[in-house]
């Protein structure tokens, strides 16, 4: 401004007390220095390359840096439906200045992968995330339960820390002998990767059960590892910690080679995707398969013995539908169910929500809770008892434990939580054991 | 006396390419330049590399010189204004002035505008961005020729300027300057410009501050993407406010409206994209020619969109920035369906008389 015929900048004023008129009284709230400050938002300065350029440096970090802004990834950002985040504000927040590195924003993706299904620049989390991860797993910010399921996986060979030796113990009350390889090595056509959580979580456990049920009644040839069976570890390699899934890849084909089976068969879609993408790429391939895809060409076989007259919504896997494809299989075992009415959620297939298990966040509960205002299971669960559905079916071992927590949380105890493979064995069983 | 004779006033990329097309069909054309010189803007503000592909703007527009040179049924004149345009369609006489010799007129049967734009004055803006108050404030084009010369360095001290910023839409989509339209070409240069600055100076870093990036057709492939993932130029929405000095730097304040907060920051070099105003020269000649201008002052045509190269005047065509903010291909592209126009105007009456 001019001054006496000089021009003159003008000074920033700090002010020392900001007077707030409430909406309610009508009063007036003088605010003194501190708070005022907290009410005032902060200026950015610090604009700049610099971090894109270290973020790129780590392989698969490229394109974080190509974001040109239009914002189409955060609307479908299942984490920002629940918090502030979203791919193309972590873009902004990274130009003017944030590390992230050392910032929360670095664990709360979970590798859902709806952000590049929309990107016009391709900007690919589903690398940048384990890229940053990784060099983040040297420094001191890695959450600590995050932490602990990284050492419980390298000491125990699962992510819930327990012993290998149990691996098999659900089969004991499956009702049907379960074969394993290393008693009886014979050719098999189908083996069975159980992973973690149909391994030793309860809930799981029923589902493995089911599934052997259902497998022999249906005369297929399977067999299971057992304690020779390590998880495959893909949410690890998503949660950063890719020389721990390198050395999971190894042991778990040298245990594999041992044995004479046709195709790989998981329940898992995290394992799915690591059979099918990151196997191949590091020499080792199979015909894997998720367990649906195993059982829908075989639906017409199915002896049926009760109409279990259900109205079901059905969660779509990230990493069997949006990552991989796969989004018929499951809907034709549901559909095929006698009595069995499918609804839709209005977030499905391509666009389905994550349950919030992926890229590690099945093991970052307490700290994504810290950022954000509900989980993704519980904003899930809403959306599923919208639908007026009685069960809520899945067919990804993350999410039965997830989504049941999830209905408890949200008062939506009289939705049930189960996978697919259950209800069908329901539907099979003769009526007089009283399920 | 009818003329078969086209002038085409205006010697830059436009008038060169249209003069090119009249001569090579076989007509005879006259080019009157008001420079001593021709080429136009490219030449006058030493223009570095040319959008898209950023070729060396000097070379290719000597070629199009050549070509004109070449060709025996043309007439160049440097150094020469249009003072009057008397006459009628077919049958125009066109008045010259030159410094040195006595007014002189010559008899042509159509015209082509071709004078072109200005860029627009920062002096006139309404942001306080200091162009006539701090050195290191600059235009678009002040940096073309730095880096024509290849010396970007800081005007105020001569320094080689680490933090640069470009401050798009300087002078355009502004209802108080009066220039509501879109410049179209800033966004391009600018990127182009920030890429050529990445090349010539790899420790700087490079900003450009928008309010959209208008990046039409190719020129988001072959300019805007390479120059975010390649050369890392950031781009930020929200304009620059004011520009204030800092020590021996210059802080630029504005919102970034992503971030919804306010921005500060510090640069050695700023540089303002100004936008595009008719010439005087494309007044001068509206005038004389007796065309219709638009509120912007730039030719009128009526016929647009499918025919945008014909004045609301028999026989007077235009082309290029004459019409409106254009880059260089949309000029020549418009220059040559100005010259075929022309042509076929006089040869469609030479038929008509005929019969």
């Amino acid at each position: 401004m001019p001054v006496g015929g000089r021009k003159v900048a003008p000074v920033a004023v700090e002010k020392e007390t900001a007077t707030v008129t409430s909406t309610i009284s009508g009063r007036e709230v003088e605010l003194t220095a501190r708070w005022n400050r907290m009410f005032e938002p902060r200026v950015l300065t610090n604009y700049g390359p610099e971090g894109f350029a270290a973020i790129a440096a780590l392989p698969g970090g490229e394109s974080l840096e190509w974001c040109y802004g239009c914002g189409k990834c955060v609307p479908v950002c299942p984490v920002d439906m629940v918090g502030d985040y979203g791919p193309r504000k972590l873009h902004r927040k990274v130009q003017t200045g944030t590390e992230l590195l050392t910032d929360a924003d670095l664990w709360l993706c979970t590798a859902c992968g709806n952000c590049l299904r929309v990107c016009p620049k391709q900007v690919d989390m589903l690398a940048i995330m384990p890229a940053v991860r990784e060099a983040a797993l040297s420094g001191s910010t890695v959450p600590a339960e995050l932490q602990d399921v990284f050492e419980k996986t390298f000491r125990q060979g699962n992510a819930l820390g327990q012993s290998q030796r149990r691996r098999a113990q659900w089969a004991d009350s499956a009702g049907v002998p379960v074969r394993i390889l290393a008693k009886n090595p014979a050719p098999v056509d189908v083996l069975l990767y159980v992973e973690d959580y149909w391994s030793f979580h309860p809930r799981g456990q029923d589902a493995a059960r089911a599934f052997a049920r259902v497998a022999t009644a249906l005369g297929i040839d399977w067999a299971i590892l057992g304690a020779e069976e390590k998880t495959l570890g893909d949410s690890q390699r998503l949660a950063g910690e890719k020389g721990l899934f390198e050395a999971l890849v190894e042991d778990a084909a040298t245990t594999l080679a041992k044995y004479d089976f046709q195709r790989i068969v998981t329940p898992d879609p995290h394992a799915f995707n690591a059979l099918v993408k990151e196997y191949p790429a590091r020499g080792h391939s199979y015909d894997a398969l998720h367990y649906t895809q195993l059982l829908a060409p075989l639906v017409g076989q199915i002896r049926w013995t009760r109409e279990l007259d259900l109205k079901v919504t059905f969660h779509d896997p990230c990493y069997l539908g949006r990552q991989n494809g796969e989004y018929e299989a499951p809907r034709t075992l549901i559909e095929a169910i006698p009595g069995v009415q499918l609804v839709e959620m209005d977030r499905c297939r391509q666009n389905g929500y994550c349950c919030g298990g992926g890229g590690g966040g099945m093991w970052l509960d307490s700290f994504t809770g810290d950022h954000t205002t509900e989980r993704l299971s519980e904003r899930r669960v809403r959306e599923a008892a919208q639908t007026g559905a009685d069960v809520l079916v899945v067919c990804c071992p993350y999410e039965v434990s997830r989504f049941t927590d999830a209905a408890k949380a949200t008062g939506h105890e009289d939705l049930r939580v189960c996978d697919i493979i259950e209800l069908i064995d329901e539907a099979m069983r003769d009526g007089t054991d009283g399920v | 006396m009818s003329s078969d004779t086209v002038a085409v006033i205006g010697g830059g990329p436009g008038g060169l390419r249209a003069a090119q097309g009249i001569a090579d069909i076989g007509h005879k054309v006259v080019l009157v330049e008001k420079q001593r010189y021709l080429g136009g803007s490219p030449i006058t503000q030493k223009y570095y590399g040319l959008t898209p592909r950023g070729e060396p703007a000097q070379p290719q527009i000597q070629q199009q010189i050549d070509l004109v040179m070449a060709n025996p049924l043309t007439e160049v004149r440097l150094g020469t204004e249009v003072v009057a345009v008397d006459g009628e369609a077919g049958a125009f006489t066109i008045t010259l002035r030159t410094e040195a010799a006595r007014d002189e007129t010559f008899e042509c049967g159509a015209i082509i505008i071709a004078t072109g734009f200005s860029h627009f004055d920062p002096g006139r803006s309404t942001q306080m961005y200091g162009y006539f108050e701090f050195p290191d404030v600059i235009t678009q084009p002040d940096l073309e020729a730095m880096l024509s010369e290849q010396r970007v360095l800081r005007p105020s001290n001569g320094e080689v300027p680490e933090r640069i910023c470009f401050i798009q839409c300087v002078g355009s989509r502004d209802r108080q300057i009066g220039n509501e339209y879109c410049s179209k070409v800033c966004c391009g240069v600018a990127s182009k410009e920030a890429t050529e600055l990445r090349e010539m100076l790899p420790d700087s870093k490079v900003l450009i501050f928008y309010i959209d990036m208008r990046m039409y057709g190719y020129w988001e492939n072959e300019i805007y993407w390479p120059a975010q993932e390649k050369h890392h130029i950031q781009y930020v929405k929200g304009l620059i406010t004011e520009v204030l000095p800092k020590g021996d730097r210059l802080l630029v304040r504005g919102e970034d409206t992503t971030m919804g907060r306010p921005m500060e920051v510090l640069m050695d070099l700023v540089v303002l994209s100004v936008g595009m105003e008719p010439s005087p020269g494309t007044r001068d000649l509206a005038r004389l020619a007796g065309v219709r201008q638009n509120k912007y002052g730039f030719i009128d045509a009526p016929g647009t969109p499918l025919d945008p190269v014909s004045t609301d005047r028999e026989g007077v065509f235009a082309c290029g920035a004459a019409l409106g903010p254009a880059d260089i291909e949309d000029t020549v592209s418009s220059a040559a369906g100005a010259a075929m126009k022309a042509v076929g105007y006089l040869r469609s009456r030479a038929v008509a008389k005929a019969n």
